[in-house]
């Protein structure tokens, strides 16, 4: 089953103390954000206490480590959620194509649910009401505010923790056979949230006005949008792409993504 | 004053850093209004001034990863102006406004550099070395908390005209500049997804994906669910399969 791990065991189980330790660490999600990875550091740095104990070859640790370093980016309070599901991926062993899937599959969706249930619903409604009560000058406005957000707040990210990793482990259990095919359906799944990723979380378009005599042009809604939606984002991720497999390091990627940005600014085209 | 001045900045860092770290919603300005209102002696106007100041603020949360006006500054300065000045705290959160542009400036220049610091990240992972990952993430605390303090102090301390010209320092081609890279960055991380996960066998999803997300306009769970019916239909299909050519060799036996 394991034929990427030095030490393939997988008897290591996570306790309760384990899990609620890993909670706590998710507080720092966003320590490291950064445009580039997003909350990937930040998500490694709550999954280490859990990783440590799991993979007790360095080898496998480092492996395990460096893929949890690759892009990453999902609602603050539900991703204890995927934590748990991939620490009874990790715990198992799990191919590393198959966790990496699950992973990429599960952070897009919670993102989105977690907007509009979180910053839409419970915000407005609990400051709503801790907001009329300040109002008229009680200081149980602001007390009763902090309550109630974080009594959901919390529960749910202690409770998802121990939900995503009990049900990751009674998954696994029940998918006993082939690997091979869990990190094939695995990857399918991630692939194609990644496409959406792509067209989504990408940024990327032009001001630039082309004027031909009378006629203005607007290149962004006039003729690229025309040829295809989110056009720039997929060129420009593909370009990315083959310039890494040409070798060239992300540092430098990131340095012309800078001065494209700067430079665009300034001559008004992007 | 300088006591004030310093006790505000410190809860402005500590504010700060609960607003993308622990989330426990300290920041917002009903929170923020009384303990900036104990702290200057008069909670009643912070309480008031605060629910107000809440009240501008709801439904600017940060969506899909956009920033909107730093709350926490607006609630901050706001309240404090409001009760300094003895005015409306509507009027007042005008004199924090360009203190948290200034804030969301410094927010994005720290979401910029902190990309190259991932790949030290890579490094410490590749080395199993989670002490450094610890590092990292605590400096991208400290540089948050130490970014607030100082923007949180220089109006209070200083007056508001005067500290306008300390924020004023970083000029606005560069940070516009650098907004504009920072929403076009994902596209270095996807591409390091893909480098790792891409197969030929695979490109056909990623451009169903992309489909239904540029043209048709759906949500991501749906992706992520017509990726699911697609991944349990190839996974049973291949089982099936699988079981079936046992059974035939089986038979042959």
């Amino acid at each position: 089953m394991a034929s990427n791990y030095v030490d393939p065991s997988n008897d290591v189980k996570l306790s309760k103390k384990d899990l609620n330790i890993l909670a706590w660490r998710s507080l720092l999600l966003q320590a490291s954000f950064n445009y580039e990875r997003m909350q990937a550091a930040g998500w490694l740095y709550g999954l280490i206490p859990g990783l440590r104990k799991i993979h007790r070859n360095k080898q496998d640790l480092s492996k395990s480590m460096k893929d949890h370093m690759e892009f990453f980016n999902t609602h603050p309070f539900l991703v204890t959620f995927i934590m748990g599901i991939i620490m009874a991926m990790e715990q198992n062993k799990e191919d590393r194509d198959a966790i990496r899937g699950i992973k990429v599959a599960t952070m897009g969706p919670l993102g989105g649910i977690g907007d509009a249930l979180f910053w839409l619903t419970l915000l407005p409604i609990t400051a709503g009401i801790g907001a009329s009560l300040a109002m008229d000058g009680n200081i149980a406005g602001p007390i009763i505010f902090l309550v109630l957000f974080n009594i959901v707040h919390f529960g749910l990210r202690f409770g998802l923790i121990r939900y995503g990793y009990y049900t990751g482990i009674k998954a696994i259990q029940q998918l006993k056979e082939g690997t091979k095919q869990i990190s094939r359906a695995a990857s399918i799944l991630g692939l194609s949230v990644v496409g959406g990723l792509i067209a989504t979380y990408v940024n990327f378009k032009t001001t630039a006005v082309i004027k031909t005599g009378e006629a203005k042009v607007k290149l962004q809604t006039d003729l690229l949008d025309k040829i295809m939606p989110a056009l720039l984002p997929l060129t420009y991720t593909i370009l990315m792409y083959y310039l890494l497999k040409k070798g060239k390091s992300p540092l430098t990627l990131i340095v012309i993504t800078v001065l494209m940005g700067i430079i665009g600014k300034c001559f008004n085209v992007l | 004053m300088l006591t004030e001045a310093l006790l505000i900045a410190l809860w402005a860092g500590i504010a700060g850093i609960d607003l993308f770290n622990g989330l426990t919603h300290i920041h917002r300005p009903v929170v923020t209004g009384v303990i900036v209102g104990l702290i200057l002696g008069d909670i009643k106007t912070g309480l008031i001034a605060g629910a107000t100041l809440e009240l501008v603020w709801m439904g600017m949360v940060p969506l899909a990863g956009a920033q909107p006006p730093n709350v926490v500054i607006g609630g901050i300065i706001g309240t404090a102006f409001a009760i300094l000045t003895k005015q409306d705290p509507k009027v007042a959160v005008g004199i924090a406004v360009p203190f948290a542009v200034a804030v969301q400036g410094l927010i994005t220049l720290l979401f910029t550099v902190f990309a190259p610091v991932m790949h030290k990240a890579d490094r410490f992972a590749e080395e199993a070395n989670y002490k450094g990952i610890e590092k990292i993430n605590y400096l991208g605390l400290a540089i948050l908390f130490v970014m607030y303090f100082v923007i949180a102090f220089l109006p209070i301390y200083f007056g508001s005209d005067a500290a306008i010209k300390f924020v004023e320092i970083v000029p606005k081609w560069f940070i516009n500049g650098l907004s504009v890279a920072g929403g076009i960055m994902p596209a270095i991380g996807f591409a390091m997804l893909l480098k790792v996960m891409l197969k030929k066998e695979y490109v056909a999803f990623l451009i169903l994906g992309f489909v239904l997300a540029a043209y048709m306009k759906l949500p991501i769970l749906a992706i992520a669910l017509i990726g699911s019916a697609i991944a349990l239909y190839d996974f049973f299909l291949n089982k099936n399969n699988a079981a079936y050519r046992e059974e035939e060799i089986n038979d042959g036996i």
